[in-house]
Parts: structure tokens; sequence; C-alpha cells
């Protein structure tokens, strides 16, 4: 009787924290079709909110700004994490402690500090541009510490011996890569860019401070939005497209992933 | 032998050299580099419009800490902050970790998932979600009006409490997974083993699970209560101009007022104030409240 209490208890708590972690998205999806752009009274079912957004050109604009920024990031920072990850597992160096401790740095330091700090030294120090190429420089720098971490933790389960075997029949360095190591990385690859995309796709603090003028992407265009109250509405839109529906297609194959593995 | 030696060993420094290269540079170039020019400038003085004068000062360190500044007072409100947004999250998350490790049977992984998503989400869309809802007008604030619990509507929006909010909303995942994986770690023998030995539930949760988990849950910690020291979004969001924590300093001191030299002295007195929290949180919970952050 007592356990069951217990388990009650735990399952209310449970449901509560997830009440809390999801209520406000639903919410918002929700309200996207009302009619009122203001507000929290529901008036009627509407799709225009969504016509509007796709006749929207600035948001366009800024939605594939956000994907440019965040598919160079992903390229750039899960190539060099990966193989980071992968020379910091393998070979025993003087410095590799040293080196994983300073992975880190960037992911410790308050995001406001690294960003400002980058901002200060691209204006004063080396002179890079505002805009695209530091946005992306930032970027590399706070993502590509992501991909070092999932590559560690992913190497442990994998089975070496196949590299070896690789190199005992002969193949060279290069074709053993080709051939064994990088299909072997792949999931790690995967996950690492699977984490880093939506990371750069939705990242406000590091690109506000190094966008300059005129790089809106689109977290910092539903700022702005936000800060002039330019109908708010818009953002219940953005928020199904970019929230709920990535969330269903993870979701479906998950799923169906799921029943694969039952039924094999 | 010698010359093939001396070729493996250089074919293993450039192996070294290609995979670790890259990431080192660019740690090097793009991480310490600047970290170390915010660090020299914050010991330079500079003219009352911010313009940078080479010569030493601690100046800036001075009227920080001791002077007139309210910065010392925003670095001790972001802490009390994160302390309780800590707490909270811990409130909230040990028990959904619970669940999760000990009914979620084979969902388990779809349950820490539905955890996970929303922090991959924009946090603007997050933070205006949630004023959407607890603001006034705001569904919240209707539903209590509605069942007749409150006379009149409460504004949470731009009060301490609403940022406090607005930073568990933000950062409660990253309290979960920690200490579901500390959870999923304990050897179930020893829970069937103080069974045996006669310890009831509530005993055996006290003096088995929770000392077992302490790792976890100091590795949550600090995914929390950094995180949570260092941000300036959400006050800036839903604590409008009213309620500013250290972040929120910084930003204005460097991008609206150009006082770099100042927002450096902030920006490694935030960060001295991180390394020591981190350090302290360690050596409270261990190496492996280490190991369940990475």
């Amino acid at each position: 009787m007592k356990i069951l209490n217990a388990r009650a208890i735990n399952t209310v708590l449970m449901i509560a924290g997830y009440l809390f972690i999801w209520g406000p998205i639903v919410v918002l999806g929700i309200f996207s079709f009302n009619s009122n752009a203001y507000g929290v009274k529901w008036e009627s079912l509407t799709v225009k909110w969504y016509v509007d957004f796709f006749h929207s050109p600035a948001i366009i604009t800024a939605v594939l700004r956000s994907l440019f920024i965040a598919s160079v990031t992903t390229v750039c920072a899960t190539v060099i994490g990966t193989l980071a990850g992968y020379g910091l597992y393998k070979y025993k160096f003087s410095g590799r402690r040293a080196l994983r401790m300073s992975v880190l740095l960037p992911i410790t330091v308050p995001y406001v500090i690294m960003a400002g700090a980058l901002l200060v030294y691209f204006t004063r120090i080396v002179h890079i541009p505002l805009g695209y190429p530091a946005i992306i420089i930032a970027h590399i720098s706070f993502s590509a510490p992501l991909a070092v971490f999932v590559t560690l933790g992913r190497m442990q389960r994998i089975n070496w011996s196949l590299e070896e075997a690789s190199v005992d029949l002969g193949a060279d360095t290069l074709t053993t890569w080709r051939k064994i190591t990088i299909p072997l990385l792949l999931p790690a690859i995967f996950a690492s860019a699977v984490l880093i995309f939506p990371w750069s796709f939705n990242d406000f603090t590091v690109t506000y401070f190094v966008a300059g003028v005129g790089t809106t992407t689109l977290p910092l265009y539903l700022y702005s939005m936000l800060e002039y109250s330019l109908k708010p509405v818009l953002i219940n839109v953005i928020s199904l497209i970019f929230i709920i529906v990535p969330i269903i297609c993870i979701l479906l194959v998950y799923l169906v992933r799921g029943k694969r593995k039952h039924t094999a | 032998m010698a010359a093939s030696r001396i070729k493996t060993k250089i074919k293993a420094n450039l192996n070294l050299f290609l995979t670790v290269g890259p990431v080192s540079l660019w740690i090097l170039l793009f991480v310490f580099a600047p970290v170390a020019v915010i660090v020299f400038i914050s010991f330079l003085a500079s003219t009352p419009f911010g313009d940078i004068l080479p010569r030493f000062s601690i100046e800036n360190y001075r009227f920080l800490l001791f002077g007139e500044s309210e910065y010392a007072r925003a670095v001790l409100r972001s802490i009390l902050y994160a302390f309780v947004t800590n707490m909270a999250c811990l409130l909230i998350g040990f028990p959904m970790a619970y669940w999760i490790s000990k009914y979620g049977g084979r969902f388990k992984a779809f349950f820490l998932f539905l955890v996970i998503v929303p922090s991959w989400s924009c946090y603007i869309i997050r933070i205006y979600a949630l004023k959407q809802l607890v603001g006034y007008p705001g569904i919240v604030n209707d539903f209590l009006l509605g069942i007749g619990l409150i006379s009149s509507p409460i504004n949470i929006l731009y009060t301490p409490a609403a940022v406090i909010l607005g930073l568990i909303y933000i950062w409660l995942p990253f309290m979960v997974l920690p200490i579901y994986a500390s959870l999923e770690g304990i050897n179930p023998a020893l829970l069937e083993a103080s069974l045996d030995l006669g310890a009831n539930p509530r005993w055996r949760f006290l003096t088995i699970t929770l000392p077992l988990v302490k790792g976890g849950i100091f590795g949550g910690t600090i995914l929390t209560f950094i995180p949570a020291l260092g941000d300036w979004l959400v006050p800036l969001l839903i604590g409008g101009n009213r309620v500013w924590m250290a972040g929120n300093l910084i930003e204005h001191f460097l991008v609206v007022r150009g006082k770099i030299a100042m927002a450096s002295s902030m920006a490694v007195i935030l960060t001295a104030a991180v390394v020591l929290l981190i350090y302290m949180f360690i050596k409270l919970g261990g190496e492996e409240s280490m190991e369940r952050i990475v």
C-alpha cells in the first residue's frame, strides 16, 4: 500500500514536470490558429497567419540566412570536432588532458562573456568583418566542442579491431580511413550534426553580439518582432513550424525504427 | 631499423597533427585569444567615454568591487537567482528522472527525448511561450480568475519571480539528464540487499539511492546553476528593463555604452565566480559529477 502511494506521488510529480515543460509550447502552437493577432483571448479558428508567414519576405530571408549559417557551421564543426574526438581517444600525447579541458572552456564560460570577448576580438584585434564570417567562426567555436564530446562518448563502444585488421591486411592509411574508420564513426558524426544544426539555427546570444548590421537571422528577427510588437502571432506560427513539425518528424522516425527493431 | 622507427614516429605525429590539430588551432585562435584579450583589456585604464588608454590600472576592479557600482550587487543577485533556479530544477527534475528510470520500461528513451527536445528549440520562442501563458492578459490568469481563486489578475512579468520562473523553464532539462544517468548506473543488487536487510523503501531511498546519485545531482547543478548565473536573455525578455542580472550589465556596458574596459573587468569577475563555483561543485560531488556533464 505504501509503495503504491509513493509511486502515485511520483507519477503525479512526473506529469506535472512534463506539463510545465510542454504546456507553454503546446498552447503557443494552438494559438497560432487564433484569429486575434495579439492575443491570449481565443476568437476563431484561422490559418491566415500561415498564409501571412509565407508572404513575408523578411521572415523567409531570415530563415534562409539561419539555414545557411547552420549548414556551414554544422559541416565545419562536425568535421574538426569528430577528428579531434578521434585523436583524443586514439593517441596518447602530452597535453591530452589539457586539451580536453580547453575544449570545455567555450561551453562553460557564460555565453554572454564568450560572445562579448569574440566581439571585441573581431572588431579590435583581428578585424574579421561582422556578419556571416564572424557568426560562422563564433558558431564553430561553440559547437566543435559538442562534436568532440559526442565522438569521445561513442568511441568506447566501437570495435576498433576492424581498423587494425585492415592495416594488417595491407591497406594504406587513406583506404583504412575511407573504408573502415569513417563508416565506424558515422553514428558519432550523425549525432554531432543533429546536435549542432539546431544549436546554430536557434542561437541568439552569440549571433546577437557578432552579427553587426544587416545579417538578421531568424532568432534575431523574432527578437525584433517581440521588441516592437509586430504581429506577435507570427511567432506562434514560427514556433509551430520550427518546433512541432521537427518533433513530429523525429517522433515518426523513432516510432518506425522502434517498430522495425521490435519485429526484427 | 632506426630509420623505420623514425618513419613510424613521423607518421604517428602526422596523424596526431591531422586529427587534433585543427581543433587545437581553432580553440587557440578563437577561444583563448579572445579571452586573453578581454583579461588584458580589463587591466587597462580608459577615458570617461570608454576609450582605452595604454596604461595599467586596477581602477575598474576597485570601482566594481568596492566603489559605487551596482555590479557587485548584480552578481550577488545573479548567484541568488541561480541558486533558487537550481533548487527548483532539482525538486522538479528529480521526480521526473526517478520516474523515467524506475517506471519508464521500454519507453525510457522516449520519455527522455520528451525532456530534451524543447531545449533544442529557440530560446526566444520558449520564453515568449511562457510569457504568453503566465502574463496578464494570459491563460493562467484567466483560468484563476474564472474559477474564482483570485479576484484580481496577478502580473508576475517584470519581477524577479518571473525571471526565476523563466530560468527554471529554460534549464530544467539539464538537471533531469545527469540525474537519470546516475540512477541508471546504480547496481540493482544494492537496492535488493538493503530490502533483504530490512530497510523500508523510504529508508532505502535516503540511505542508498540518494547518496549514489550525488554525482548526478552535482553534475546537474553545474549544468543548471552555471548557465543560469550567466544568463542575460531571460531577464532581458521576461524581466523587461527592471530586473538585471550580471550578464545584462556586461551586455549593456559592452554594446550599448561601449565601455569595453569596464565590461571586460565585469566579465573577468563573473568568470572567476563561475570557475570558483564549478570547482566547489566538483569538490562536493566528486569525480562523477564531472563525468555526468559530458
